[in-house]
C-alpha cells in the first residue's frame, strides 16, 4: 500500500503550546483525508482531536484546512491533496479560535445566523395555514443552492473580510439571508435589505474575492448570494450608503465616458453631503502622494472611450434601462450565470 | 504575434506606469497591439451588483469586437480579464448571448460565444513561453527576492480559468519569477484580496488587508511584490503609508507590475517602465539590479 505523510498544525490548550507533528500512514485508493486521520488517532496517536460524524459530506463537521484551503476531509480523497509526495499539511479552520489540534469554536460564526435573522418570519398577525407554508416549485429552484448549506463554516474560514473583522456576517449567514429576501412567504424583504445593507459586516463590505466560492463543498455560491442581495437592495432603494452610492457613481462614469472615472468616484461615493467632509480630508495625504507621482493628473485627465465608442455604449445603457422597465432581466442574468457555475 | 489589446481604466488613468511598461514591453518582444479604443470599462464586478446584465452586454460588445478583428484578446489587468472571463461563461447560454446581440447588432457587431480572454502574464507563458523570455534577459534578477502578489481574479473562480488545461496558470508569477532568475518568496497573503474594492467603503477593512500582506511579505524577506492587477497595486503601493498607518508599522515595499518586471529583466531603462513613479521608492530595488 502507498505511504502518504502529513503535517498536522497542533495545539496544546493545556501548555497554551502551538506545533506541527508528522505522521506516515497506509493509504488504499479511494481513501479521504478523514479515513488517514482517523488512522493516526486509533493506532498511533489518540491525543490527535477533530471533529467528524457522517463521513458523507452532510453533517459539515469536518470542515479544516488541507494544504491551506478549507474543506471537507471526508470529501477530499488523499489522491486529491497530495501532490509530488510533497506531504499533506492539516490545519485547524481559520479567522476561528483554535480549541484544541484541529477542533476551532465556532461560537462566532455561528452567531452570524443569528445576526443576519436567517429564519422565516411570516406575517405576524396572520393565523398560519393550517398545514404547512407552501412555496411555487419554480421560485424555490432560483435560489434552490443556497438552501444546500451544511454550515461547515469552510466559507467563513477562508474569508478575507472575516480575516480582519469580526463583525462581517460572513458567506454562510448572507447567503441564507439571500434565501430568505427572496423568500416570497416571507414578509419582512424591505426590512431585512435595509439591515443588511446599514448594518456593521453586511453586504456592502464583501471584497469580491471568490474564496468562498472556491471553499464551499456543496456550491451554496455564497459570493453570488450576496451579490444578488446587493442588487435587490439597489432595486428597493432601501439606502443611500457607502455601497449604493460607489455602485451609482461607477456606473454614472461609465455611462458618460465608457470608462471609470477615477477623479469623481471617491467624491460621489463618500457622497456630496456634510458628513463626508472627515472621510474626504481623510483622503488627502493619499492623494497628495498621487499628485507628486503625477497619477492624480493622469486620473484627473478621465482618458475616455472613443468617441464613436461612446455614443454605442449610451445607446446601450438606454436601451438596457429601456428593455428592464418590460422585462426581469436580472433573475435571468442570474439563472445563466447559476446554469454556467454549474456546468 | 498580434493582440486585441484592452488596457482596462486603471492602466489609462491612476496606473499610467502599467500602460507604459506594456507598450515597452510588447515593442521590444515584437507584439502588434491593436488597442480597443471604442470598448467600455468591464464594470469591475460594481455593474454588476446592481445591473449584471447591463455588465454583461458591456464586455460582450468588447468580446466581439476582438472578434470582428479576428485577434485573440490581450488584457493587462487581472480583474478585467476575470470579468471578460465570466462574462464570457455566462454567454456560453445561447439564449442569453442571442438576447445580449441584439444590443450589438446596431453597431454591427455579433459575439459567437468563443472568446478566450488572456492576461499578459498568461500570454508570457504560453505564446512567447520560458526559450524566448531566457533568450531577452539583459538584466539577471538573481539578487531579487520577490513576492507574488496575484489578487483573487487570475486564480478565483478557478472553474472559469482553464487551470485543467493551462497547469502553470495557478502558479504563474511563480513560473514568470523564476524565468526570471529571481527568487520567489511565497506567503500566506499571495493569493488573497488586496482590499481595494471595499476602499471606500471600508476603509479601515481595506487598508487592514493591504498593509498586513505587505508586512508579511517584507517579514519572510521580499524586496518587492510583483503583481498583474493594478488595483492590487492602487492598495498596495499608493495607499501603502496609509496601509502601514492602520496596521501601525513601517513598510516601504516597491510593487511591480508585470510588464514593469519583464522590462527590468530584458534591460529596459527604469523611466521607459515608468518606474520612477511610483508611491513607494523604487530606487533601492533598482540598485539591487544595478538600473
Amino acid at each position: 500500500m502507498p505511504e502518504q505523510s502529513f503535517i498536522i498544525q497542533r495545539y496544546d490548550p493545556e501548555n497554551d503550546r502551538s506545533y506541527e507533528e508528522q505522521f506516515s500512514v497506509e493509504y488504499e485508493a479511494g481513501q479521504t483525508v478523514l479515513d488517514c486521520l482517523n488512522e493516526i488517532k486509533w493506532s498511533q496517536d489518540g491525543t490527535l482531536s477533530y471533529r467528524m460524524s457522517c463521513r458523507h459530506a452532510i453533517c459539515g463537521s469536518c470542515a479544516m484546512k488541507v494544504n491551506g484551503k478549507s474543506m471537507l476531509a471526508c470529501k477530499t480523497q488523499v489522491t486529491e491533496a497530495a501532490s509530488k509526495g510533497d506531504p499533506i499539511r492539516m490545519a485547524p479552520m481559520g479567522n476561528q479560535k483554535v480549541l484544541k489540534d484541529l477542533v476551532v469554536d465556532t461560537t462566532k460564526f455561528v452567531a452570524q445566523f443569528e445576526r443576519a435573522q436567517t429564519w422565516l418570519q411570516p406575517h405576524e398577525d396572520q393565523e398560519p395555514p393550517s398545514r404547512e407554508y407552501r412555496q411555487p416549485v419554480e421560485e424555490f429552484d432560483h435560489w434552490s443552492h443556497t438552501s444546500t448549506c451544511i454550515h461547515c463554516g469552510a466559507c467563513y474560514s477562508d474569508c478575507t473580510v472575516a480575516a480582519v473583522d469580526e463583525k462581517f456576517l460572513g458567506p454562510a449567514a448572507l447567503a441564507k439571508a439571500y434565501r430568505f429576501v427572496m423568500d416570497s412567504r416571507d414578509t419582512k424583504k424591505e426590512q431585512r435589505l435595509r439591515e443588511l445593507s446599514s448594518m456593521e459586516g453586511g453586504i456592502w463590505d464583501c471584497t469580491r474575492c471568490f474564496m468562498c466560492i472556491e471553499a464551499c463543498p456543496k456550491d451554496v455560491l455564497p459570493m453570488d448570494a450576496i451579490m444578488e442581495l446587493r442588487s435587490e437592495a439597489i432595486k428597493a432603494d432601501v439606502a443611500n450608503n457607502h455601497g449604493s452610492r460607489h455602485y451609482k457613481a461607477f456606473r454614472g462614469g461609465v455611462q458618460k465616458r465608457g470608462r471609470l472615472d477615477e477623479a469623481t468616484l471617491p467624491i460621489l461615493s463618500a457622497g456630496v453631503r456634510p458628513g463626508a467632509i472627515p472621510e474626504l480630508l481623510s483622503y488627502t495625504p493619499g492623494a497628495i502622494r498621487l499628485l507628486r507621482t503625477r497619477k492624480l493628473i493622469e486620473a484627473a485627465r478621465r482618458h475616455g472611450a472613443s468617441k464613436d465608442g461612446r455614443e454605442e455604449i449610451q445607446r446601450i445603457f438606454e436601451e438596457v434601462e429601456g428593455e428592464k422597465q418590460h422585462h426581469d432581466v436580472d433573475s435571468e442574468s442570474f439563472a445563466a450565470e447559476f446554469d454556467a457555475a454549474l456546468h | 504575434m498580434k493582440y486585441a489589446f484592452w488596457p482596462g481604466c486603471v492602466a489609462r488613468g491612476a496606473a499610467p506606469e502599467l500602460y507604459k511598461s506594456t507598450l515597452a514591453v510588447a515593442e521590444h518582444l515584437g507584439f502588434e497591439l491593436e488597442e480597443l479604443d471604442a470598448a467600455a470599462c468591464t464594470g469591475a464586478g460594481i455593474i454588476s451588483d446592481g445591473d449584471p446584465y447591463l455588465q454583461d452586454t458591456l464586455n460582450a460588445r468588447t468580446l466581439a469586437m476582438a472578434e470582428k478583428m479576428d485577434l485573440p484578446l490581450m488584457d493587462i489587468c487581472s480583474t478585467c480579464v476575470g470579468v471578460h472571463r465570466l462574462a464570457a461563461e455566462k454567454l456560453e447560454n445561447v439564449d442569453y448571448r442571442a438576447r445580449i446581440n441584439e444590443h450589438l447588432a446596431p453597431e454591427g457587431l455579433e459575439y459567437s460565444g468563443k472568446a478566450d480572454p488572456r492576461h499578459l502574464l498568461w500570454i508570457m507563458l504560453e505564446d512567447v513561453g520560458e526559450d524566448r523570455i531566457n533568450s531577452l534577459i539583459r538584466r539577471p534578477l538573481g539578487e531579487l527576492n520577490l513576492g507574488p502578489f496575484y489578487g483573487c481574479y487570475i486564480l478565483r473562480p478557478e472553474r472559469n480559468l482553464d487551470f485543467e488545461q493551462h497547469p502553470h496558470r495557478q502558479h504563474s508569477l511563480e513560473h514568470l519569477i523564476k524565468m526570471l532568475g529571481a527568487t520567489t518568496v511565497t506567503y500566506d497573503g499571495m493569493t488573497k484580496c488586496c482590499g481595494f474594492p471595499i476602499l471606500t467603503t471600508n476603509k479601515k477593512n481595506s487598508l487592514t488587508m493591504a498593509g498586513t500582506h505587505v508586512a508579511e511579505a517584507a517579514d519572510k524577506g521580499a524586496d518587492a511584490l510583483v503583481t498583474p492587477c493594478p488595483l492590487c497595486h492602487l492598495n498596495l503601493d499608493a495607499q501603502q503609508y496609509d496601509a502601514a498607518k492602520v496596521i501601525d508599522r513601517r513598510l516601504g515595499v516597491p510593487i511591480l507590475h508585470v510588464p514593469q518586471l519583464l522590462g527590468l529583466a530584458m534591460g529596459l531603462e527604469p523611466e521607459a517602465l515608468g518606474l520612477t513613479r511610483h508611491v513607494v521608492d523604487t530606487r533601492h530595488l533598482l540598485n539591487l539590479v544595478g538600473a
